[in-house]
């Protein structure tokens, strides 16, 4: 299962999320399972939970981090299908009326 | 059937469907003041106890009354039977020890010791696992640790059956410092800290554990029919009766992930890796409704901003155990200061 980078995604209902140092927990209250993330995964989840779609998140971390794209593109993808087979993330369409839209 | 029976216990008060005497023995354990029935080796309840469990007996008839009709589950072992109620009460069963009932508010516990149980052991249940599920539902937090008092400071070693906790303990009683709780850990955020509350003023060795460590007679009771390990009472000298200060906590890691070779380490915990060593190390799995779910993750993250923590891995040999527990005290020696997370 894969999210393409034309979507948006947003944090799934009944997920507990946690800044823990540098790092992050999550927890889906459903399935009861948990996930750990290292500094570089917190910050994906930050950024794809702010940006408008997957697209302008992968934008943004290319910019702040020294890796070539195709690797980028694959770790995004691999987080991205882990979040979603645990429930935690919801997918949907992209923002469309452009720039950032911070979630509430 | 089933239906009939639980609108007659949720109608019923424990209380009042027991032997119909009103307990008579008030303790103090983890902090909290236990009002008893039946007397127990515990000390008197603390001032200011952090809330309160009332505990009655009743007769195999009331048990098999307030079960008709539910389901319980058992482990493969299938010594240990749990079920959940309507009313969600919780309904836990040892063979050979005992069976408990626990209120839906954790207020309450009802329980019988059958009859092939020594005092002992059905005490070990009643104090641990039993009111694991009353302090739970309190909203409390325990966790699988035992834990020593360094320097008037607590030193909590976390893991899970049979990965050492209690042996190491063992180690440093015999270098003079005292146990705070053995098993069952209660922490609480105060306002000066972090505290640390005593448990039951014992220890569970196996017998040539206690006969290394212990240097006075060690005569105790089987824990279990099923295990030999032993449970050995403690003196006031050897056991801490009042709540101190956290100093640090340890994960053990697993006997099975050290090789003899690796020789003792001790390495700081990523503030991720500490949360899910708490989460690992719950003294209760079985209470996992939402409410509790969330709750332990907030306390626990909360825990893992302000306490100190440690990955502790080591070869199970006897001989070395000493080694353990001065390679612990040298590290709690060093300053953790710098080593803080910043919240």
């Amino acid at each position: 299962m894969s999210v393409s980078f034309s979507e948006r995604v947003t944090v799934a209902p009944d997920v507990l999320f946690r800044l823990v140092g540098d790092e992050a927990v999550l927890l889906n209250l459903k399935s009861e399972l948990y996930l750990g993330l290292d500094p570089v995964g917190t910050r994906m989840w930050t950024v794809l939970n702010e940006a408008s779609s997957v697209q302008a998140a992968y934008d943004v971390l290319l910019q702040e981090y020294d890796v070539e794209p195709n690797r980028l593109r694959q770790d995004l993808d691999e987080l991205l299908g882990q979040l979603l087979e645990q429930g935690l993330i919801e997918v949907g369409p992209a923002e469309v009326s452009g720039g950032e839209q911070r979630l509430t | 059937m089933g239906k009939t029976a639980l609108l007659d216990f949720e109608a019923q008060s424990y209380f009042g469907e027991a032997r119909g005497t009103a307990p008579t023995y008030r303790y103090g354990i983890y902090g909290i003041a236990l009002w008893s029935e039946i007397p127990l080796p515990l000390p008197q309840p603390p001032d200011g106890a952090l809330t309160e469990i009332h505990l009655r007996t009743a007769s195999a008839d009331w048990f098999s009354r307030v079960l008709r009709g539910v389901e319980t589950q058992e482990t493969r072992s299938s010594w240990y039977r749990f079920a959940r109620l309507g009313d969600r009460a919780s309904y836990v069963r040892w063979e050979g020890i005992g069976e408990f009932l626990v209120s839906a508010d954790g207020k309450g516990i009802v329980c019988r010791q059958f009859s092939d149980a020594g005092s002992e052991s059905f005490q070990v249940y009643l104090l641990g696992q039993a009111i694991s599920f009353a302090l739970v539902k309190q909203g409390f937090e325990p966790l699988h640790a035992t834990t020593v008092v360094v320097e008037g400071e607590a030193v909590a070693f976390l893991g899970n059956d049979g990965f050492g906790k209690s042996s190491l303990a063992a180690c440093f009683l015999a270098a003079g410092h005292r146990i705070l709780t053995d098993d069952l850990l209660i922490l609480r955020d105060m306002p000066a800290g972090i505290l640390a509350y005593p448990g039951v003023a014992r220890i569970k060795l196996f017998p040539h554990m206690a006969r290394r460590f212990l240097r006075e007679a060690t005569t105790g009771v089987p824990m279990n029919p099923f295990s030999r390990k032993m449970i050995l009472p403690l003196s006031r000298e050897h056991a801490c009766a009042t709540p101190v200060p956290l100093r640090a906590i340890y994960a053990l890691g697993s006997p099975r992930q050290v090789f003899r070779e690796k020789g003792i380490r001790i390495e700081p915990l990523s503030p991720r890796e500490a949360f899910f060593e708490v989460v690992k190390n719950t003294f209760n799995r079985r209470v996992v409704d939402g409410e509790r779910l969330e709750r332990q993750f907030i306390e626990t993250g909360r825990l893992v901003d302000t306490a100190l923590f440690r990955k502790l891995t080591y070869p199970r040999v006897l001989d070395s155990l000493p080694a353990v527990r001065e390679a612990i005290l040298s590290d709690l020696g060093r300053d953790f200061e710098q080593e803080r997370v910043a919240v």
